[in-house]
């Protein structure tokens, strides 16, 4: 798959692999709670959408880049970033249908209790979706190398 | 206000830093100061009291833009280098060191850190955000609310930025998904 001359990037080591194979479900658990906690406490979907977006990175460094990329569905990561965009904006504008300003939570709250909360808490979400996918995606498009990309043999 | 020992140290080693990834000669050395520039500044937005600037500085300065600097190393070539640090020419030190004079000619027309009469700590704005914050959006996190509710046009226009960025990539290498 690659045609580097070079010295390769991935050696395999079972340190590296263990590690990340214990580690990796307390890291993605931590962005979660970044993300969802930014309400309570410091974090946000930006800090928490780029430690669960490492996840997938440690993942490569362990397992190697090119077997992360096969076990990874591409387009998950656009359709992430994506549908991150759209549910920010929906529930924008799905506050203006319903007579209220953008992003005005509360004209929810007869449909969802809490509604403010909760409506943060998934632009929060939304938010980390768009980061933790596009920071997953340069992560694959840089690892891939600019002589990859042109051929096509791989979109 | 004294500064104390924890954040001279900081200073220091930040400013050391910043100059070692602006002057090392061996781009991998630039990288590995420049990440440790970031770390060292998320330490210190820690000790300002501001958490969420400093956890997004060491999520993203100290941790995905070194692995993405250095992936971009790895698909490169390092020329090896024999001398350390990069010439500097006078003029650009001249030009640098005059902007560094005018920076810090402002310095002392900030308030103490931590004033509480400073314009941030007293404005009509800041007392609006905290004492209605948790009435109006239902979080705790003052920051939160101010991102996500108040300020809720301004952030979806920042993650469509996030998104674009992407967008961009993609189209500068034609093709349609991130492989």
């Amino acid at each position: 798959m690659s045609g580097r001359d070079q010295a390769p990037l991935y050696v395999e080591s079972p340190i590296i692999m263990t590690t990340v194979r214990v580690v990796a479900p307390f890291v993605l658990t931590f962005g979660l709670f970044i993300m969802l906690h930014g309400a309570d406490s410091p974090g946000g979907g930006f800090q928490g959408g780029v430690i669960a977006g490492s996840v997938v990175m440690m993942t490569a460094f362990a397992f190697g880049i090119d077997a992360t990329r096969e076990w990874i569905d591409a387009r998950a990561i656009v359709g992430l970033t994506s549908l991150g965009v759209l549910t920010f904006a929906g529930i924008g504008l799905g506050a203006m249908a319903l007579d209220g300003a953008f992003l005005q939570y509360d004209v929810y709250a007869p449909y969802i209790s809490h509604a403010s909360k909760y409506g943060i808490e998934l632009v929060e979400l939304a938010i980390g979706g768009i980061v933790a996918g596009v920071v997953v995606g340069l992560f694959f498009v840089l690892s891939a190398g600019f002589g990859h990309a042109d051929g096509g043999e791989e979109a | 206000m004294t500064p104390s020992v924890l954040e001279v140290v900081l200073l220091v080693f930040v400013l050391t830093s910043a100059l070692g990834a602006a002057l090392l000669k061996d781009t991998l050395a630039a990288v590995m100061a420049f990440a440790a520039y970031s770390l060292g500044i998320s330490i210190i937005w820690v000790l300002l009291q501001a958490p969420d600037v400093g956890l997004t500085e060491a999520a993203v300065g100290a941790g995905v833009m070194t692995i993405l600097l250095l992936i971009a190393l790895a698909n490169t070539v390092r020329p090896s280098e024999d001398q350390l640090f990069e010439r500097v020419r006078p003029r650009t030190v001249l030009a640098v060191g005059a902007f560094v004079l005018v920076m810090g000619a402002t310095v002392p027309a900030l308030p103490a850190v931590g004033a509480t009469d400073s314009p941030v700590g007293s404005g009509e704005v800041t007392d609006y955000y905290l004492d209605n914050a948790y009435e109006e959006t239902e979080v705790h996190n003052a920051v939160t609310a101010v991102l996500a509710a108040y300020r809720g046009f301004d952030t979806l226009g920042e993650a469509v930025v996030v998104f674009v960025a992407g967008v961009a990539t993609l189209t500068v290498l034609r093709t349609e998904a991130f492989a």
